[in-house]
């Protein structure tokens, strides 16, 4: 175990400098919501009290509860399976696992409802069966299901990076002292990656409060809805109901704070690699429910995407209307979103990174009001980031010239939206770098700038990886942002799958949300599951060498 | 070797830095389907540009503004997105705004702006162009095409005696459960702002709380509609016509529905229009009007009929041979949907008093 120096030394001043243009950069939506609640009639506290608001914010807290729940025992469990175990197939899975979280809820949703609800690919199949109708994915249980199987994987990824750093000599000496596998993992193993599970299921949880796309597509009505119902109609009340959002995400960050026996420590590993527990008799049936979710959270959205694609290829054929969008066009979009999530990717973990480490190293308050900007910001749709960015570059002449459909806000409004992605794993990076590297090269006379560089830096990157990655991920799908801040003649993936889905352009919407997956499921080996494997195969040889 | 990625991701960093995103330029000639709406060689670039924001989407617009381009010379910049997003941007970037036309797919959004005083009359030479119920009553925007409200229906499930008349008659016990409304959907406000100023308060709430009664179900907007009833989860959907024909285009005979007309004076028909109009901060009023000129000429009237599948407006054009055609003798709704952008709010806290939401 490592000693703790939190608290004992303060944070240089760069380092607080840094953190605190961070945090006020970070805070920009939430100080837009709170002057035009100001600067308009609305009354977000009468609100609370009228019944349009009651119902939705009801709703919104069981689904967000809801999910919570069920994405932090899918996704540890997914995380412990694949990490820790000899579950066959377990490098594939690990893949597989990450990628539903490429789909826009928009059309990952409404291709999910193609597939499974009455009528669609799933009930044709089983009418040979005696299937007459399949039951219908919607309202309360349908979002829960359908927010679940896309969104554990913030639990999932980082709980399992979690578990492939923790030394495997902890479980093997418990149960070499009679502990049942059952006690091990209950005693042993949770406590150690309760902080990422934790870290993963708020995530869940202000995603969830956040979203749109998929409870609108189930029939669920939410806050977001009664937010986009108003946006035009009411202007007031949408900015009252945005701030309310705003609020209760705040409130969650902050209850979730209150309840951690501060952040918790990291125990590196020592030992040879990580034991795996033989499943035994266990091994074919829970491989089977892990193929079931990849098969409900991927199979079964790919399979309306593709089969949309094919009809429309097919129609090509037979002389119908040709499609509106052609090989070039899907390159080019790709290149751009990939170009454009990539500087995301790398801007986001280099912003919060200053907040990371004073959160992780010093007792501060600027650390911890950054931390806590950062992640209530997940909670407010992608809407109200671009919106306040626009309002923000629209105070002069000069920001208005230089930052109007430019990259930079582009980027900058990414950023902010993903921030709170980014921030958990980086602060998990910068933890696991040892005291006692800090220290050896403090001793040796490299000063603080250097010293990160040369030294801390490249024991963090297979996290900042992680960390960007993330980010990566949900910025190549993310739709609000992209679509009023693009600079003129840029499109993404998703603004072009918006733009032809919302049409009923199925085909084109479905090749183009195929390109996402097969650009996602590159981004996720490479930035993710590669950087983890390796940095894990070096710290075996190194411990086999000594 | 480990260094090598994050080489590469500052490598492309630059890469986009240095690129930044150039102005369209105008062909010699124009492919595709923009070549059906002007053949002839392309004019020269006057140097002139006009800068869009578009509700409407890239698929439906696109080559109408690339033969806009071909055809004058004056070259266009689109920022495509969701009208209500556009219309909000609008409000944030107020006269700074680069956009010089705002094109919306109904008409709430252009009575928002008209509201907010951030669209500017446009001059009779547009205004001519189109029946007066289809410009709004200060002529800060114009119709550009019509989209009817159908009844979209299973073909499997339902029966063409079961088809009824009037939008009055789905809240007969027959239909009870069966029918999808996409409350939260502009479309449909828009129509029921209408409604309502047609029939008034009391007889378009009654219906919506009748609606309500018979279990109804509330959907999100057109297209999952289209796509449920297309499946058979549910039997009907109150949607607009457009919608139907792509689904159907798009999937062939897996797609099981099929649209049903209202009576032609049945409010349940109405034809509701895409927009367009001009910011009122414009510094290119002449060449922003030449646009919606163009948009409202007989070949893009044309395309959009043939092509989008929607409903012309404009110089004569009449409707493509597989749309039904719209009743001339039906009743005219005395109605503008001029009154769409004040009655909005009302009409948004009617559906939620309703309690379609849930």
């Amino acid at each position: 175990m490592t000693s703790d120096v939190r608290g004992h030394r303060a944070a240089p001043l760069s380092l607080r400098a840094l953190a605190t243009v961070a945090t006020v950069l970070l805070a920009g939506p939430g100080v837009y919501l709170l002057i035009r609640n100001f600067t308009s009639d609305a009354d977000p506290a009468g609100l609370l009290i009228s019944d349009r608001t009651t119902g939705p914010l009801w709703r919104t807290l069981k689904l967000a509860t809801l999910v919570s729940l069920s994405t932090a025992v899918l996704g540890t469990g997914l995380a412990w399976l694949t990490t820790r175990t000899d579950l066959p197939f377990r490098r594939t899975f690990r893949v597989l696992l990450t990628l539903p979280l490429v789909f826009p809820t928009f059309i990952g949703a409404a291709a999910l409802v193609r597939t499974l609800n009455p009528g669609g690919l799933v009930n044709d199949l089983l009418s040979g069966v005696g299937v007459d109708r399949t039951p219908t994915v919607d309202g309360l249980s349908g979002s829960w299901l359908v927010l679940t199987l896309f969104t554990y994987p913030y639990v999932y990824l980082p709980v399992a990076a979690r578990f492939a750093r923790l030394p495997g000599s902890i479980e093997q000496s418990a149960r070499l002292l009679g502990n049942s596998a059952a006690s091990v993992f209950r005693r042993i193993i949770l406590p150690q990656v309760a902080g990422s599970i934790t870290a993963g299921t708020l995530l869940v949880y202000l995603y969830a409060i956040s979203d749109f796309g998929a409870v609108s597509i189930l029939r669920y009505d939410t806050l977001t809805r009664a937010i986009a119902s108003n946006q035009l109609a009411n202007r007031p009340v949408a900015l009252a109901l945005s701030l309310l959002l705003l609020i209760l995400a705040a409130a969650v960050v902050l209850a979730e704070r209150a309840t951690r026996r501060r952040y918790s420590k990291v125990a590196v590993a020592r030992s040879m690699t990580a034991a795996q527990v033989p499943l035994g008799r266990w091994k074919w049936p829970l491989t089977g429910v892990v193929a079931f979710v990849v098969l409900n959270a991927l199979g079964a959205p790919l399979a309306a995407l593709i089969d949309w694609s094919v009809r429309g290829l097919e129609r090509g054929r037979r002389n119908g209307r040709g499609l509106t969008v052609d090989a070039n066009e899907i390159a080019e979009v790709t290149w751009n979103t990939l170009r454009v999530s990539a500087i995301t990717a790398v801007a986001a973990v280099l912003l919060v990174l200053p907040i990371a480490v004073l959160v992780g190293r010093y007792r501060s308050r600027i650390g911890g009001i950054g931390h806590a900007v950062a992640i209530s910001t997940f909670a407010l749709p992608g809407i109200l980031i671009a919106l306040a960015a626009t309002f923000f570059i629209s105070a002069s002449d000069w920001t208005f010239d230089t930052f109007h459909n430019t990259m930079v806000i582009l980027i900058f409004s990414y950023v902010v939206r993903f921030a709170a992605l980014a921030m958990g794993t980086t602060l998990l990076a910068v933890q696991l770098v040892p005291q006692r590297v800090r220290d050896a090269s403090q001793t040796l006379g490299a000063s603080s700038g250097r010293r990160f560089i040369s030294v801390e830096l490249p024991l963090m990157l297979p996290g900042l990886l992680a960390a960007g990655g993330l980010v990566l991920l949900s910025t190549m799908k993310e739709l609000p942002i992209s679509l009023l801040l693009s600079p003129f003649e840029f499109e993404t993936l998703a603004t072009r799958i918006f733009s032809t889905f919302n049409e009923s352009f199925v085909a084109e919407a479905g090749l183009m949300a195929l390109a996402l997956v097969v650009l996602s499921f590159v981004a996720t080996w490479a930035l993710i599951i590669r950087p983890t494997e390796r940095s894990t195969a070096r710290e075996t040889e190194s411990l086999r060498q000594r | 070797m480990k260094r090598s990625l994050p080489v590469a991701l500052i490598i492309v960093a630059l890469t986009v830095v240095a690129c930044g995103s150039g102005a369209s330029t105008i062909p010699n000639n124009l492919e595709g389907a923009a070549a059906t709406i002007y053949a002839g060689d392309c004019m020269e670039d006057t140097g002139n540009e006009v800068t869009v924001y578009s509700g409407r989407s890239e698929d439906l617009v696109q080559p109408v503004l690339d033969a806009f381009e071909c055809a004058t010379g004056i070259s266009t910049l689109t920022n495509f997105g969701d009208p209500t997003d556009l219309a909000l941007a609008l409000t944030e970037e107020g006269d700074r705004t680069p956009a010089d036309v705002f094109l919306s797919k109904s008409p709430g959004a252009v009575g928002f702006l008209r509201n907010e005083g951030l669209l500017s009359p446009l001059s009779s030479e547009i205004t001519r162009l189109v029946d007066g119920k289809n410009v709004a009553a200060d002529d800060t925007w114009v119709g550009i095409t019509g989209r009817q409200r159908v009844l979209v229906y299973n073909v499997d499930e339902v029966d063409a005696a079961e088809l009824p008349s009037s939008v009055f008659e789905l809240t007969d016990e027959k239909y009870r459960g069966r029918v999808g409304i996409p409350a939260t959907n502009g479309s449909f406000q828009d129509w029921f702002t209408v409604f309502r100023a047609q029939e008034g308060d009391d007889v378009a709430i009654e219906w919506l709380e009748a609606m309500v009664a018979n279990d109804a179900i509330k959907t999100e907007s057109n297209r999952p509609t289209v796509d449920a009833v297309g499946r058979g989860e549910f039997d009907f959907g109150l949607v607009n016509h457009y919608y139907n024909f792509q689904e159907a285009e798009a999937l062939g005979d897996a797609h099981r529905a099929k649209n049903h007309t209202f009576a032609s004076d049945d409010i349940g028909s109405l034809v509701i229009v895409t927009a367009a109009g001009i910011t009122s901060s414009s510094e290119n009023v002449a060449a922003a009007e030449e646009l919606i000129s163009f948009m409202l000429s007989e070949e893009a009237q044309t395309f959009f009929t043939t092509d989008t599948l929607e409903y012309p407006l404009a110089a004569g054009v009449d409707p493509a041979s597989v749309l039904p055609s719209l009743n001339d003798d039906g009743a005219d709704f005395d109605v503008s949907f001029d009154t769409l952008g004040n009655g909005l709010q009302r009409t948004v806290e009617i559906i939620d008093e309703s309690g379609i939401n849930g």
